[in-house]
């Protein structure tokens, strides 16, 4: 079945190959001599074989020297196959070696010579692995080179290049040359290319090259690179005639041989494997950050949409249209209820101030922004209750309660004077950190009600357990004991409660929303290794549903901010909506080439926003499972997102340990924070989406100016202690100047951030006994 | 045949998994004819199944909020890769591999690393070891930040000083076990890190050039051999300078444990008595520095003295100067601070009588005592060694015709009593009155003494009614 698929997927490039095999024979036997001869003079007797029998099988079939079977062993590396989930991985060479050798017969040759595509004469000729080394130094003495102005354009080059001849060199089997080469050039590359260049240096064989799924894209797709008009026409020009570079006589030039070889090589990956996306924008303007965005394998990144090419991710957000970012809409009854029942309590209480309190009801509308009608969101059900009551009561009276951020008022003043103090009261927040201790294989994750009544955190020993933060006892009201027995359970009830039921380390933790800050919340969902997302009631303490549905590990679960309905992300790369009522997924979304690490949802519940190992974040149409958009940017997995409660901001944290703030309306990056040193676990924006706070295994807590423009750190004289640690632990400064503090912790890598809707931020953590490993 | 060797030789360089490992598997399979590619390739193979797998466990380990790769993620990674996962390994007590000592007979071998398994003796464990139940997981919970300030409580990290910021380079947290953010162990070592933080605190305090002066200040006085005009102009310094008060702790806590040092190694070398004079020569600037308020520290002052003016064995050389500085210093403190303490001289004079009076003391420490006693004053005298008994117990130890340090301090102690006349006319036993005198000076005095006295009689006749007078 599995080998059926190549074969037929092919068949259509099957009749031109046999179409043009006649002309092939005519015009192409003459070089083929030609080229043989020159294999023959320097010695390569594989190659040479190999371009025997690729010659021979392709051209003229009916004249076949190599017996079948072994052509086929000898093609089989280079055989596609299809990626199949829960494959045995380790097996799959050996199972397209059998499956081959099975279906042995010529037609079934054809298809396969047919399908290998890129494997054809004319890349025999860059066999030789001295010309790639020879062509990447010139390449690279030519970017260097070249004015300031450029080199920031002409960088990004260097590293397809240098993968596409890695790659080469290993397909061909010249491993030694491969490592070789590897070793000479990738030091040069290792600062921004780390994990890329690693996972290629893991490639060691052709089969190995031909079964992984990055090696198959680098062939497959077309590497981006974004340059400007004159940057791109000098490249063109050193290519072709060998204006620029190192002078002459520094090396053997372009005038060699070598050379000349070396730049054929180069050309030919550009031809086959990059394509250009030429702007008139003057180099000198792009940001020294800008490529991230603009540059890499994104054809597949970006979801195509019937046929037209979509060239970058800006051309993909703006085709999508704008998005409904705005708050929520309430239910007339509902809002005309809440309104009804302050007034009453401002009455009750003799508080005149609390008619004012109403304001906090209608949420000023942000210019540009356009809200939702009752009729784009996901179905509610039509009547609210006493509980949504309570929540939106309690909602304004955290508006008014609430402690104003002001992180902007941090910006102009000096910290150490005496106005520091008070402008630091009012720009950062109090953090109260919590600390789990004796934790014994580690607690992936922590998470706290929204009422912070209950802390709950989930282990890796499979188990959650809960943790009543106000000291009061967590009761269960049983629904089958009755009497005596429920009573006997009441007594012994403590302030912790062990919830059993996973058989895998739990990875997330969400609590239901429903009840807001008014009530303590009624549900608990879980994701774990396991592939099961569950619900937990806090009314029995128990296990109510078990959703089953993915087939790997379940990365991350989260509720809509409205309740009924939650998202999870898993390791099989789709994303899925359920609702608490059903057992099966309402919606997937897939998309993501790599694993979904973390989900979550818009504040009005339209959209959703996923971070994936692909090093992008998409955001989805809850409704409609469309991607809408999507953000390139990241130097690595994703590990952490917030979406800021006014709607318009996207944090995303990767482990190129870089914070990327993105406008969802247009979908461009804002700006890039960093400064952490180690993975971000968690990303909290405030409540009034000023300030956004992260936490990590580096052992700190940073908050962050979400509205300041950020760019690279001045260097602060001991402004702030906690940063001059910061910056004498990772040697250089390179903390952007919108970190506004850093507060280190104890051991305690911070697995969760939650502010308070009244603006307290609270962090969770474990801490790590110092003799662990 | 040479040549695929030389090229095989250079491919093991190349990869971490090395085709002899591969070839001795195959060996423990019994397939003994394998050629070198098919090893080669096959490293290469497996090598990169390592990686992959790796690489997947690595994606369990960053989920799990980790940052050391355990083997149940190595599982994990198994077990979504669909491979039978390895059991046996529990990341609970992660296996320590030990390298083997070298065979003698097999140099050649290379490095061999087995499991390293603990034996237990379940009769000791049973006996001696309790066994405590790990306490269960539990949270706390404390203020990281309050309005944007880090509170400097136990539960956060100290805040680094900032001249210490330079020693503390490049050095990520997670390798540093002596960085201040990560303090060693906190279930054992809580008091010693309470210990250092307050250190740390009163450094703080104490201000840069303070700190200096402390350590120029006890550099130019010990050891002793440093040019007497530093030690001159220090000490100098210490009497006159104000704005000292900060470091008197210090100096207190300094002179101690010079004292003490110098006492313990049987102070009998020369260089010991030096120092010790020139602690006593700090301790009397002290006092004598009128800006210093060294009332709170006068405990701690005390035994430094006591003990240089009682120890037994001071250098010879040294020890009757000692003994008069130490008695001097005494006194002095007394006149100053006894009027605020009144309870500091009864005191002084309970531990001066035990040690002049209770047995087998040495003659030194007699000595001391008698010195400070004549330091505190007349009374002190007269009650010590006369009522007291002091000069009898003294007198009964010294043999008929002994001179020496503790007779002349005895002798020093009567002439406080009543000086000497300038032309002394002896006793005479066959006067009446004289023997009378006789009589009660030995009553009093002692055989030994009363002798001594014989040779003035006015002297004697002084003592005696000094006594007298006194009761």
């Amino acid at each position: 079945m599995s080998a059926a698929t190549p074969a037929a997927s092919s068949s259509g490039g099957v009749s031109p190959t046999n179409a043009s095999a006649p002309d092939v024979t005519q015009s192409v036997n003459s070089i083929d001599r030609l080229v043989l001869e020159y294999l023959r003079s320097r010695g390569h007797k594989d190659a040479e074989k190999a371009l025997h029998e690729s010659l021979e099988s392709s051209v003229d079939e009916s004249v076949k020297t190599v017996s079948a079977e072994e052509l086929i062993k000898s093609l089989a590396v280079y055989a596609q196959k299809p990626s199949r989930p829960g494959d045995n991985v380790l097996k799959e060479s050996a199972n397209v070696l059998q499956e081959l050798t099975t279906m042995g017969n010529p037609p079934s040759i054809q298809n396969l010579i047919a399908s290998l595509g890129t494997v054809g004469a004319e890349e025999i000729l860059s066999v030789d692995p001295t010309d790639k080394e020879e062509g990447f130094r010139e390449l690279e003495a030519w970017v260097e080179g070249s004015l300031d102005m450029y080199k920031p354009e002409f960088r990004p080059i260097l590293f397809p290049i240098f993968c596409h001849f890695h790659l080469d060199l290993v397909q061909r089997g010249f491993k030694e040359a491969a490592l070789r080469f590897y070793d000479t050039y990738s030091p040069s590359l290792a600062p921004m290319h780390h994990a890329t260049l690693h996972h290629l240096s893991t490639l060691l064989l052709p089969s190995h090259v031909q079964n992984d799924d990055l090696a198959q894209r680098f062939k497959n797709e077309k590497y981006v690179i974004r340059m400007s008009r004159s940057g791109f026409s000098l490249l063109v020009g050193w290519l072709t005639e060998g204006i620029g570079g190192e002078a002459s006589g520094a090396g053997e030039g372009f005038s060699g041989e070598k050379g000349k070889r070396g730049r054929a090589a180069i050309m030919r990956v550009v031809n086959n494997h990059l394509r250009f996306d030429v702007t008139s924008t003057s180099g000198a303007a792009v940001s020294p950050n800008a490529w991230e965005e603009s540059t890499g394998l994104l054809s597949s990144l970006i979801p195509q949409t019937n046929a037209s090419a979509i060239p970058n991710p800006h051309a993909f957000n703006a085709s999508k249209g704008e998005l409904k970012l705005g708050p929520a809409p309430i239910s007339e009854e509902l809002r005309a209820e809440t309104e009804r029942v302050i007034r009453e309590q401002s009455v009750l209480d003799r508080d005149p101030n609390a008619q004012y309190d109403l304001q906090f009801l209608r949420p000023p509308a942000i210019p540009g922004v356009v809200s939702p009608t009752e009729s784009d969101m996901p179905p509610h059900p039509p009547s609210f209750k006493t509980l949504d009551v309570q929540r939106e009561v309690e909602k304004v009276r955290d508006a008014r309660k609430r402690i104003r951020l002001e992180p902007s008022a941090l910006s102009s003043v000096d910290l150490n004077s005496a106005q520091g103090g008070a402008a630091r009261a009012r720009g950062l927040p109090s953090i109260c950190a919590y600390t789990l201790h004796d934790v014994g294989e580690g607690a992936p994750c922590c998470t706290f009600s929204p009422d912070i009544t209950v802390m709950a955190a989930g282990f890796s020993e499979s188990y959650i357990r809960l943790w009543s933060l106000k000291n009061e006892k967590l009761k269960t009201s049983s629904i089958k004991e009755s009497g005596s027995l429920a009573k006997l359970q009441q007594k012994d009830a403590c302030t912790t409660r062990k919830l059993v039921g996973h058989s895998g380390p739990v990875y997330s933790l969400s609590f239901d929303p429903l009840g807001g800050s008014a009530m303590p919340p009624r549900y608990l969902l879980s994701a774990s290794a396991d592939a099961t997302a569950r619900l937990w009631s806090l009314d029995t303490m128990s296990n109510v549903v078990v959703f089953r549905g993915h087939q790997n590990p379940v990365w991350d679960v989260q509720w809509s901010p409205m309740g009924i309905y939650f998202a999870t992300a898993s390791r099989d790369r789709t994303a899925r909506l359920w609702s608490t009522d059903r057992t099966s997924c309402l919606r997937i979304y897939a998309g993501h080439l790599s694993d979904v690490d973390c989900v979550r949802f818009h504040p009005n519940s339209l959209y959703l926003a996923t971070g994936s190992s692909d090093w992008t974040a998409r955001l989805w149409d809850v409704q409609r499972g469309a991607c809408v958009r999507v953000f390139i940017g990241h130097q690595g997995s994703l590990s952490a997102l917030a979406i800021s409660p006014d709607g318009r901001y996207l944090a995303s944290a990767g482990e190129d340990l870089a914070i990327n703030l993105w406008d969802l309306g247009s979908g461009r990056r804002v700006k890039k924070m960093t400064g952490h040193t180690a993975s971000v676990y968690s990303l909290s924006f405030s409540a009034e989406s000023s300030m956004l706070v992260s936490g990590g295994a580096d052992w700190t807590v940073r908050c962050w100016d979400v509205r300041s423009a950020g760019g690279p750190g001045k260097p602060r004289e001991s402004t702030i202690t906690e940063s001059t640690i910061a910056r004498t632990l990772d040697g250089e400064n390179n903390e952007t100047s919108d970190l506004l503090a850093t507060f280190p912790t104890k051991r305690t890598p911070v697995t969760n951030i939650h502010f308070t809707p009244r603006n307290l931020c609270l962090v969770a953590g474990n801490y790590l006994a110092p003799d662990s490993r | 045949m040479s040549k695929p060797k030389a090229k095989a030789a250079q491919t093991h360089q190349t990869g971490i998994y090395k085709s002899d490992s591969v070839r001795d598997v195959a060996e423990s399979l019994g397939i003994t004819s394998l050629s070198e590619a098919v090893a080669s390739s096959l490293a290469s193979d497996v090598e990169y199944r390592i990686h992959q797998v790796i690489e997947e466990a690595s994606r369990f380990m960053r989920h799990a909020r980790r940052t050391t790769i355990t083997t149940s993620d190595i599982d994990q990674a198994l077990r979504v890769l669909n491979i039978e996962p390895l059991y046996g390994h529990n990341p609970h007590n992660p296996p320590v591999f030990r390298r083997a000592l070298p065979f003698p007979n097999a140099a050649n071998v290379g490095a061999v690393y087995f499991v390293d398994d603990e034996e237990i003796d379940f009769d000791r464990v049973l006996r001696e070891e309790k066994i405590t139940l790990p306490k269960g997981v539990s949270w706390t919970a404390h203020w990281l930040a309050v309005e944007g300030v880090q509170p400097l409580i136990p539960e956060n990290p100290p805040a680094i000083p900032k001249d210490v910021d330079q020693e503390i380079t490049k050095s990520p947290p997670q390798t540093n076990g002596t960085f201040p953010l990560t303090p060693p162990s906190e279930s054992r070592s809580t008091v010693k890190k309470q210990q250092q933080q307050q250190q740390q605190l009163v450094k703080q305090v104490l201000s840069r050039e303070l700190q200096l002066y402390y350590t120029r200040l006890t550099s130019s006085l010990l050891p002793p051999t440093a040019d007497s005009a530093k030690r001159t102009a220090a000490l100098a310094s210490l009497r006159n300078d104000a704005g000292l008060q900060a470091l008197l702790p210090y100096l207190i806590r300094w002179v101690g444990e010079g004292v003490v040092t110098a006492l313990k190694e049987g102070a009998q070398s020369e260089a010991d008595g030096r120092s010790l004079e020139v602690l006593l020569d700090v301790v009397s600037a002290i006092l004598e520095n009128n800006t210093l308020f060294i009332e709170p520290y006068l405990h701690q002052l005390l035994p430094a003295i006591l003990s240089t003016l009682l120890h037994s064995t001071l250098p010879p050389s040294h020890a009757t100067h000692l003994r008069t500085s130490a008695a001097q210093t005494l006194s002095r403190l007394l006149t100053q601070h006894s009027t605020t303490y009144p309870s500091l001289s009864p005191r002084i004079m309970k531990t001066l009588l035990v040690a002049l009076i209770s047995s087998d003391k040495s003659k030194g420490t007699r000595e001391g005592a008698i010195r400070g006693l004549v330091g505190i004053g007349k009374e002190a005298v007269r009650k010590g060694l006369v009522e007291g008994g002091g000069v009898k117990v003294v007198g009964s130890e010294c043999t008929p015709g002994e001179t020496g340090p503790l007779v002349d301090s005895v002798i020093t102690a009567l002439h406080i009593l009543h000086p000497p006349s300038d032309m002394p006319e002896s006793l005479d036993a066959t006067n009446e009155g004289d023997a009378k005198t006789i009589e009660q000076s030995r009553e009093v005095l002692g055989d030994f003494f009363a002798e001594k006295l014989y040779g003035d009689k006015d002297w004697v006749l002084g003592v005696l009614s000094s006594i007298k007078q006194q009761s």
